[in-house]
């Protein structure tokens, strides 16, 4: 080969080097690109949980994990941001030389998120705990379950190994503890040196949240680090209305779950549904099947959930989940979230007859009839709240559906209200006036066919014409609803009666007869064919 | 062919020849240098307190991801982000660390006797003679929050390094 | 202005063009104009950029057992063009060993060993020797789960040598296990001593080449040409940068198409379920597997021994026997089975 020859050689094969090269740097450039978009950004753990976060990723590990990709480690709030507690805390302990306490409560989030702390504790979110000494609760705690411990009809085989078992009692509670409290939060308690309970009743704290009553916090029984210990029927716990020993209501964590505080998560209906579900309230199930659930469960993945705001109109278009409706903010109000979910809802369909989302004040539902002293009393009204609500509606609906949609809806809370629930109301309070019940609850099949009808039925089919799901409004709803007013609670009722011809009982019958003989109930005893009617 | 051009085609396929190895060439030392070059730092917003509770003449050590120290001080009470000063503990002389001398309110750094006010501003030393202040570092109030914006990128991961040295006891307890 | 320049350093530097030119220009035999007879200048052009991209890769890696892995971690994933001077490094020295046993091939088979290049020879051998050792502590460097359990190995297999295995084991290793000392051992091994060594053989290998002059071959086609060698510059330079041209362009095609692989980190406590070592080790590897190990060690370093000495083996054969080319049959046969064992091996997963 000539050396020329070779010079050529060598020419091409530079420029093809050089190729190879630029190859290299092509992959590079696009390497960066693609990896500037995927890699999370970089987190940092701030000096003072440094130890923290060593030791636990050993022992919790899916606890930092969890932690590292929340936005919390983007912006270097760690574990003693928000688990440091102050020596007056009755729950604070010493932990590897920090003062920290196990329960994060509203309070301490509220150090910085001032403006969600606030709109979440005028919620009716927080005031869940207030089941506590309501008809609910008496029945997961009495008629399910014993307010005290009982003996066991003879001891299951096995059980002696179990320290809960250890005094061989049942412990009555237990039915409340994992079904009512677990969505409705428990009032969080420490075991007592005497073994009762110690909660917030007995701490009463103040503003800041320090015990007045110094003499109780001595009683906390403490294990030998110090630590603090739950009772059991308290804690673990993450129940919304959560009353915490400092005396703020709530838990954060039951929609934003630790440790990583997903937004993500809190913004899919599947989050709402660990407690809006099932037969008194399917909420989850009506979403499922209206049209808002079919789309969104098409399209999440266009739902740009990962955004930061979450502006409905904004960063998404194509479905709503139960936050872009009742919390998320959106383009017509400046993307204002609310932690209020309340703040957009017009009914209250929560008790047997519905009610006016007139509030006053103290973010109650004003029960006043009178006009003139009901609107003196009015701090948002109703009407304001559906006006938030319809601002979210005209994103994909025009004025007039929308509109038109809630002269459906109001018409079937009224014709709800009017036709049964009021009526019923009514006939249950007159049975118990008369005596024919007694003033306690569910000791009469009545009262069960009449909770039956308002709580599970009536709210089905009331929550059912709210969020657009025809069957749940008629067939898992009203139709329920007029079976068990006909067929049950009527019967039941005359049955009560029957047999006496006392005053009371021609009182109660008066009663009765005078619903049944509304035009709205004629069709039952004219005896004629219902086709000619 | 006449002789010019002969070496017209000579002169400009050599040129060709030393185009062509010098390109890769040069190619090649850029991604040297790309490669040898530090990584830009990436800075980044951290959270350092509510501003509700830092109250004015209160000051407090900030630890950056990188382990430096930067004090950070509350001297008016406005509420608006210019109350508060971040301050490097770094002199900005020759990188020593400069330290709190609470006798005469000042930051002092041992090497040159350099003296800086609470403020950052040079007193004495070689600093005062060429008016080099204490590096600020930038602050930010959101939603009543006060941020400060640090280098967050290290080498690599350097927190994981000292973790196996570190006592760190992980008894289970019983729960009683 | 250039002849200025150029006076300038003819004052300080009296050394003309011409006597640099005498200097390097060996004659070179024409059979060198053959492409197969690179083989020699192929590693030398390899060694220079594993040294580039050895110090450069030096000023990010950090040899420790805590920050090893992350700081490898860093060079492939952030630092800019890193994972391209890795991956030349990684394949620079896969052909580095490659182009080494294929000029011992061609070595042998072309019976270059023979009188007077037998001690040249066993320089080779050494050379070869310590690639593979570079070859086994940088790949221990990564520290990743087979690099940690390939050195692991090694070290346990040095172990089973009589005598001085415990030794050479715990020197390796500082200590019984692979412990917090043994990474930075493989570090200066690597980077600082074996290339020394191995910069001080390749030194000798050349010396000693250019002092007896490369052996000459003839072939049948060369026969009509008068001269019988020809200008190491330029005309065997050239070919040398062409064949440096090629084979960076063949680097950079395997850097980006089959990037240097970064495996999970090493756990001492858990050994993969598939364990294999560079591919140069697998006839090794495979022949450790077949016999029981003190064995196995000690025959491997008989054929070691055998392969060291094969020049005076082959003259003394070639003196006692009339079967003058009984090398190329023995050592077809040598290559038959190191192909074999080596396929074993890749193809089989325990």
């Amino acid at each position: 080969m000539k050396v020329e020859t070779k010079k050529i050689i060598i020419g091409i094969l530079s420029l093809l080097f050089l190729a190879s090269l630029i190859l290299v740097q092509w992959k590079e450039v696009t390497r960066q690109q693609i990896e500037a978009g995927h890699i999370s950004p970089h987190i940092s753990i701030p000096q003072s949980s440094k130890a923290c976060v060593e030791c636990h990723r050993k022992g919790t590990p899916s606890i930092v994990a969890h932690w590292e990709n929340s936005t919390h480690a983007l912006k270097g709030v760690s574990c003693l941001e928000c688990h440091t507690a102050h020596e007056k805390d009755p729950d604070s302990f010493m932990h590897q030389g920090r003062r920290i306490a196990t329960i994060v409560t509203p309070k301490d989030c509220a150090g910085c998120h001032v403006q969600e702390a606030r709109e979440f504790a005028e919620s009716h979110h927080a005031k869940g705990g207030n089941i506590l000494a309501s008809l609910d609760n008496y029945l997961a705690e009495t008629v399910e379950g014993s307010r005290i411990p009982f003996d066991p009809h003879s001891k299951t085989p096995g059980t002696h190994y179990m320290s809960t078992f250890s005094d061989g009692k049942v412990n009555g509670m237990a039915s409340a503890v994992s079904g009512c409290m677990q969505c409705h939060g428990s009032k969080v308690a420490f075991h007592s040196i005497d073994g009762g309970q110690i909660n917030v009743d007995d701490l009463k704290p103040d503003k800041d949240g320090f015990p007045t009553n110094h003499a109780i916090v001595t009683k906390i029984k403490r294990d030998e680090n110090g630590k603090p210990l739950f009772h059991h029927n308290t804690w673990p716990n993450t129940g919304i209305g959560r009353i915490n020993v400092d005396g703020s209501l709530g838990s954060c964590a039951a929609c934003h779950s630790r440790h990583d505080f997903s937004p993500r998560r809190a913004r899919q209906p599947e989050n709402c549904a660990k407690c809006h579900l099932g037969p008194d309230h399917p909420q989850k199930e009506i979403f499922e099947e209206s049209k808002h659930g079919v789309a969104y469960r098409d399209l999440k993945d266009h739902m740009n959930l990962d955004a930061k705001d979450w502006v409905l109109g904004k960063d998404y278009h194509h479905a709503p989940t139960c936050a872009t409706c009742h919390m998320s903010g959106h383009s017509k109000n400046g993307g204002k979230i609310t932690h209020d979910p309340g703040e957009r809802i017009s009914w209250t369909n929560r008790p047997p007859v519905s009610l006016r989302m007139d509030t006053d004040k103290n973010h109650k539902v004003i029960k006043e009839a009178d006009p003139v002293k009901r609107e003196a009393l009015i701090a948002d009204s109703a009407r304001t709240k559906r006006n938030r609500m319809r601002n979210v509606c005209l994103h994909c609906h025009s004025p007039d559906y929308v509109d038109g949609f809630y002269k459906q809806y109001d018409d079937f809370i009224h014709l709800y209200n009017e036709k049964f629930a009021k009526p019923g109301q009514k006939i249950i309070a007159a049975l118990k006036k008369e005596g024919f019940i007694s003033e306690k609850p569910f000791d009469d099949k009545i009262e069960w066919t009449w909770f039956y009808l308002w709580h599970h039925e009536g709210r089905r089919a009331r929550h059912g014409a709210s969020m657009m799901a025809p069957d749940y409004a008629h067939w898992h709803g009203m139709y329920e609803v007029a079976e068990r007013f006909y067929m049950e609670l009527i019967p039941e009722a005359r049955e009560l009666i029957h047999h006496s011809k006392s005053p009371k009982a021609l009182r109660v019958k008066k009663v009765i007869d005078d619903i049944m003989a509304r035009p709205e109930h004629q069709w039952k005893s004219s005896g004629k064919s219902s086709r000619k009617l | 062919m006449n002789p010019s051009r002969r070496q017209f085609f000579k002169n400009s396929s050599r040129i060709f020849l030393a185009a062509a190895i010098v390109a890769p060439l040069g190619m090649f030392g850029q991604m040297v240098i790309r490669f040898l070059y530090p990584k830009k730092r990436s800075d980044h917003w951290f959270f350092v307190s509510t501003t509700a509770k830092f109250e004015p003449g209160k000051s407090t050590t900030y630890k950056t991801p990188e382990g430096q120290s930067v004090i950070i001080s509350r001297v008016k009470e406005t509420g608006t982000v210019d109350d508060f000063i971040a301050l490097s503990n770094v002199c900005p002389h020759l990188g020593c660390k400069v330290h709190w001398q609470g006798d005469d309110k000042t930051f002092f750094c041992p090497c040159h006797n350099g003296k800086f006010s609470a403020l950052g501003k040079p007193l004495t030393g070689p600093p005062a003679k060429a008016n080099q202040e204490l590096i600020q570092f930038p602050l930010k109030i959101e939603k009543g929050l006060l941020y400060i914006r640090v280098p967050s990128e290290s080498l690599f991961r350097i927190s994981k390094l000292n973790s196996k040295h570190r006592g760190c006891t992980n008894q289970r307890r019983t729960p009683a | 202005m250039i002849l200025k320049l150029k006076g300038w350093f003819q004052e300080r530097l009296p050394v003309s063009g011409e006597q640099i030119r005498e200097l390097t220009n060996e004659p070179v035999p024409n059979h060198m104009k053959h492409w197969w007879f690179c083989l020699g200048g192929t590693p030398a052009f390899l060694f220079l950029l594993q040294i580039v991209t050895g110090i450069l890769l030096s000023f990010y890696y950090s040899p420790s057992t805590l920050t090893a892995y992350e700081s490898v971690k860093y060079i492939s994933e952030s630092v800019p063009y890193g994972h391209y001077i890795r991956g030349l490094h990684k394949w620079g020295a896969t052909f580095f060993i490659a182009s080494i046993i294929l000029h011992q091939m061609r070595v042998y088979f072309s019976g270059a060993y023979r009188y007077p290049r037998e001690i040249n020879w066993m320089i080779g051998m050494c050379i070869l020797l310590c690639s593979t050792v570079l070859g086994f502590t940088g790949y221990s460097l990564i520290y990743e789960q087979l690099s940690f359990w390939g050195a692991t190995v090694g070290a346990n297999i040095a172990d089973s040598i009589p005598f001085i295995g415990p030794l050479m084991k715990k020197v390796l290793l500082g200590g019984e296990a692979y412990n917090a000392n043994t990474i930075n051992r493989f570090f200066i091994l690597h980077a600082a001593v074996l290339p020394c060594v191995l910069a001080v053989l390749l030194f000798i290998h050349i010396s000693i080449l250019r002092i007896q002059g490369i052996s000459e071959l003839e072939f049948s086609s060369d026969k009509k040409q008068k001269n019988k060698v020809f200008n190491f510059f330029p005309d065997h330079l050239f070919t040398e940068i062409i064949m440096a041209l090629i084979l960076m362009i063949l680097l950079s095609a395997l850097t980006t198409l089959f990037p240097a692989h970064l495996g999970e980190k090493a756990n001492p406590l858990i050994t993969p379920e598939m364990i294999k070592p560079e591919w140069y080790f697998y006839t090794v590897f495979r022949w450790l597997k077949l016999f029981s190990g003190t064995f196995a060690v000690l025959s491997t370093g008989f054929i070691i021994f055998l392969m060291f000495s094969w020049p005076f083996i082959d003259s003394w054969f070639r003196r006692k026997t009339k079967y003058q080319e009984a090398s190329v049959w023995i050592g077809l046969f040598s290559v038959l089975i190191i192909i074999s064992l080596t396929a074993w091996e890749a193809l089989v997963v325990h």
